[in-house]
Order: C-alpha cells, then structure tokens, then sequence
C-alpha cells in the first residue's frame, strides 16, 4: 500500500499524520499533510543516528513547523551512552520533543536527565502477539481467547496507572492483522497507529549483518556489522503464514495497509507513515 | 552462585536437589485456564508437558523443596495480560500464595503494578521478558522493589559484567543451558504451540519454520533487484532451519567469569523435560561450579574441563553455533 493510498483512506484527515524515516535522505516523502516527524532507530543500536544527522533532521523539522519524535531502541549501556550524547545535543539546540522508548532504562534516563522530553512508549514493549499464523485459527477459538488476541496490555487499568505516573501518556500500536481493541483501555492515553509495516520480532543474532559474506553464512551471535540491513531485504514465505513475513536487518515485520475500518471512531489519534521498511 | 533448575512435579524435588539444584522456577496451567484459553498460555510454555496440574501438587512440592532448603519460584511470566484474565489470574496468584511459593517470576509491567496495588508481599522477579540490556533497566526495575532480574539471552560475558557492576541490591540470573532463543523473548510476538504436533507448521516455533526466501538489494527501494536463490545471502536467512535452538545450547564455559561477577544464579531451562535430563542438566552444571570452588583458577583448564565435560555428558563436542558465549571458545 503507498503512503498516497494510506494518506487517502476515510477518517485520516482527523488524525494527526506522521512521517517515519530513519535517515535524512528519506525526508523526500515529505508531503503538506505530514504534521509530526518521526526519526531515528527503532530496533537496532548500532542505526541509532549520528548527532549531526539528528541535529539536521531536527532544524528541518523546525524550520517547517513540524512536531519531531526521536525513535529509540532497545539499548545495552553502550546504546544508552549514545543515546545520552544524542538526546543531549538535540535538547540542548531547544527543540521541543517527543522520544519513543522500546526500553524501560531509556524512560528511566529521559525521566532522570531529560524531563522535558515527552516519552512515547514504543511497540516493542506494547506486546500483543502478532505472528500471523493466529488468523488461520482465531475464527475457531473461544469467545475469550480471541479477545486476548483482539486486547492488549492497556486494557487492565493498573498498566495505563504505571504509564501516567511516569508521565507517559502516548502509546504506539501496531496495524495488526487482527485488529485492536481499544474501548477498555484509558483515553487519557493516547495512541498512535504504524503503518503498513508490523513489528513481528526482533534479535540480536541479525542475520543481515555479515550476510555477504561466505565465510558469515552459520554464524550465530552478534557479530560484526557493515550495515548491510540498509542494502538487502529478504521476504520468507511459508504456506501457514497469510502474509510474507519481511525480514530487514535484525527484525521481522509483514505488511498490512488495510486500516481499520471505523478510522474516526477507533481512538487512534495519529497515523505513523513508513514509507520504507523502517531500519 | 546457586543453580534455577526447572521443576514440574514433587517426586524431582529430592533428585534435582541431590544433583544440585539450589532453587527452583515452576508454571502450573489447569483446565480452568486451558478451557477459557486453548492456546494461550499463563506462563510463555504451550499447554502439555512442563506444567503442575494442581495447587495440592504444586504445595507438596514447594514443601518438600523448602525441606531442602530451595526455594521456589512461580511463573506468571506472559508478556501481557488483558483486563479479562485478571479474575483467573488472582485466583491463581491466591493459589499459589497458598502453596508457599517464594517469589513470582514476572514480565508484563501491568502485572507487577497491579500485584504491587494489592499489596501483593511475595517478592517480585523479573522474568528474560522484561529485556534488562543495560543499567539504568536494572535500576529501572530495582526502584520498582524487584529483588531479582533473569537477564536476556543475547548479551556477551562483557556485557554481563557491565550490568553485574550496577546490580547493587538486586540478584541477577543468568541463562546457563538449553533454549537459546534466536530471537529476543521479551520482544517476540510470534505464539507457540497453536496447535498440537499433529500441526507441525501450528505447533512449532515459527522462527525454524522452512521458509522459502527471496533476496532483494534495496539500493533504489522503488526497484528492488532480486538476487539468486544460491546467493550466500539467501543461504544466511535459511540459518534458523539448519540450527535448532533446543540441540544442547550452553554457557557452561562462562561459569568462572559468571562466579567472578558474583551472578547470583544461573538457569536451566526445560520445565518439559524428563527429570533425568533435568537431573543430568544440574548435575553437569554443578560439577562445573564444584571445579570452580576446588580448582586453582585457572581459566585454560577450566575452559577445556567445561568443553570435556559437555562431551563426555551430551555426547557431542562444542559448536560454535550451539554456544551461548562463543567468544570464549
């Protein structure tokens, strides 16, 4: 599904619209409806953007009035030293920002050294189970079995209590294949809805990296890495999944362009384009 | 350093004990849950084996378990729960509370808010699921009274030692043997066991599925170019069908740094396996920690004992693909 089709669908206009890109070349998909900038690495530390980039893509979003989100991964200590450098540098040029966090030690150091930037919990950690294999069974299962698979963590109240205590007050969504249901979670918080791209599962043990080479086809672990997740994509089909799974550097995503049919009435706010697979 | 040796029913108690085991980490799934929740589980392992049946057994075990001085850790440890399964939920926690146990191995963050607003006393572990990679998640963790922290898979001894350093306060547990995930726990959406095996493509974990792989170079992303299905590229995405993460995975040779880094405790997992490979399990990791204590320190013999041992009890020899420190090998 093209971002033109997804920007055209019914409802979108009463959302707010975000542009995800993960390198500053791919600002070219910027279009007037866009209202938000979303930027920066989601699953990986080592894509986590240089200063100079962030920096960049930041006074672009300036310039133009737009809202700007730093996206951020799941980090070892390494990662959170570089990303300490990075949201230092980005707060410090003023500008007012949004971080999405897939990792509870990210919300601690923005919480502890960086308050003003609104924290955004991530999908990584809005854990619904989203293997598509579930849709060749879920017309089958128990009333109630099927509504786990339909709810997600924000349904029990004490969850949204431990999010706004934190001052976190957005959440980010998947466009899973079985829908989401929303009407038991707390409106306070608000949620945000990722297209087309659905985060499925993610390693450490990337397959990309290295994938050039001979020599690299067994290895198991975290190895070295040329970046080669920005040069290959890789679709894996098999006949018990409905859609391909897409497998890009060291996550797994499929493809589901089809929203939600009540767009207006689904309680999503914002509408998270990814123009390219987002790594 | 104590050995979390799985544990699914009273009568291993006494062996896993002779063979070792310093504590214990258990699930319990019964029809209440199963009829309301065919294929879901409360504890990330599928319905079958690996579960107690009831609280009387669980409670046995837990008592016969503290008569040997091990504690006991019960599993609620699924990435999330929905406002739905809660009244089933408490009435497990009620259950299990009763039974004795001494801890809950938890991951959903809703779960530990929720247990800590009924001033739930029975202490909180945080399960591989919570993904603690760096300090400040320990910290993270630390503030919310949470006294233990299973750490993921995917880090290397050097990244265990930097987290060792920050865990002022707060036990950590390490993965030892058996199960190396190709994917991160904590963060994996696909769902086991969604059939029985007479599904294979249902019921195996989707991430060793054949796949059929197509190859793209995205230099421009509006005309991908596709590559030869021979390509080494190709070959390296089919790694997870030659490779099966449950073929004896281990870390035994990272005992020594591990003891040097005071980790509290390292895992074995398996609550479905036989008890004579359970047994067989701790006993291996056991002699390890024994050397540890009675040997001279030294690293290369310690090395090529583990790598001998792990022969001589598995009948296999060390792959590098099979390790969970290769960086040691």
């Amino acid at each position: 599904m093209t971002v033109a089709a997804i920007r055209g669908a019914d409802g979108i206009d009463l959302m707010e619209q975000a542009l995800y890109i993960t390198r500053s070349q791919q600002l070219d998909y910027l279009r007037d409806d866009f209202s938000r900038l979303y930027f920066g690495a989601e699953f990986c530390e080592r894509l986590i953007p240089a200063v100079d980039e962030a920096l960049r893509v930041a006074a672009f979003a300036h310039e133009r009035g737009l809202g700007l989100t730093l996206m951020t991964p799941y980090v070892t200590d390494e990662g959170l030293d570089r990303l300490d450098r990075l949201f230092g540098a980005v707060c410090s040029a003023g500008m007012q920002l949004e971080a999405v966090f897939n990792d509870w030690g990210v919300l601690d150091l923005l919480r502890a050294e960086y308050p003003d930037v609104v924290p955004v919990m991530g999908r990584l950690l809005n854990k619904t189970k989203r293997g598509p294999r579930i849709m060749n069974i879920i017309d089958k299962l128990p009333p109630e079995c099927r509504d786990y698979f339909e709810s997600c963590v924000l349904s029990a109240a004490p969850a949204c209590d431990f999010l706004k205590q934190r001052s976190v007050s957005r959440v980010e969504f998947d466009n899973q294949l079985q829908g989401v249901r929303l009407d038991r979670t707390d409106p306070v918080i608000k949620k945000s809805l990722y297209v087309p791209y659905v985060f499925v599962s993610t390693t450490r043990f990337c397959l990309a990296a290295g994938c050039d080479d001979p020599a690299c086809v067994d290895y198991v672990g975290v190895g070295p890495c040329e970046r080669q997740c920005r040069e290959y994509v890789f679709q894996l089909d098999n006949p018990v999944m409905c859609v391909p799974l897409l497998r890009r550097g060291n996550v797994m995503f499929y493809v589901n362009g089809r929203l939600p049919d009540n767009l207006a009435g689904s309680r999503f706010d914002r509408i998270v384009v990814q123009p390219e697979i987002p790594v | 350093m104590k050995i979390l040796s799985p544990l699914d029913s009273a009568a291993e108690v006494d062996q896993l004990v002779d063979a070792g085991a310093g504590e214990f980490y258990c699930g319990l799934l019964d029809e209440r849950w199963h009829e309301r929740y065919p294929v879901i589980s409360m504890n990330r392992r599928p319905a079958g084996k690996g579960h107690f049946r009831t609280f009387a057994d669980l409670s046995e075990a837990v008592q016969r378990a503290h008569d040997r001085g091990a504690p006991v850790y019960f599993t609620l440890n699924e990435h999330y729960y929905s406002a739905a399964q809660y009244d089933l939920l408490w009435q497990y926690i009620d259950e299990a509370i009763g039974a004795g146990v001494d801890a809950f191995i938890v991951s959903d963050f809703g779960l530990i808010a929720a247990l800590q607003a009924r001033g739930c006393r029975v202490p909180l572990h945080c399960s591989t699921g919570t993904t603690v990679f760096n300090r400040r998640s320990i910290g993270f963790f630390r503030g919310l009274g949470v006294v233990n922290i299973t750490l993921p898979r995917h880090l290397s001894v050097e990244e265990l030692r930097s987290l060792s350093a920050h865990a002022h306060g707060i036990g950590l547990t390490v993965f030892i043997l058996n199960s190396r995930c190709i994917n991160v726990d904590g963060f994996c959406t696909f769902q086991h066991g969604l059939a029985g095996r007479e599904i294979p493509p249902m019921y195996r974990n989707a991430c060793m599925l054949p796949f059929r792989v197509s190859a793209f170079r995205m230099q421009e992303p509006e005309a991908p170019q596709a590559l030869p299905p021979d390509s080494c590229q190709v070959r390296r995405q089919k790694l997870w069908e030659r490779v099966h993460v449950d073929d004896h995975p281990c870390g035994a040779c990272a005992l020594l740094d591990l003891h040097a880094m005071d980790i509290g405790s390292v895992k074995i997992v398996g609550r479905g396996n036989p008890t004579e490979r359970k047994q067989k399990d701790v006993r291996f990791i056991s002699g390890l920690l024994e050397d540890i204590h009675t040997g001279d320190g030294s690293r290369e013999r310690f090395l090529q004992r583990a790598r001998e041992q792990y022969a001589q009890v598995y009948n296999r020899s060390c792959r590098p693909f099979m390790c969970y420190y290769p960086e040691l090998l």
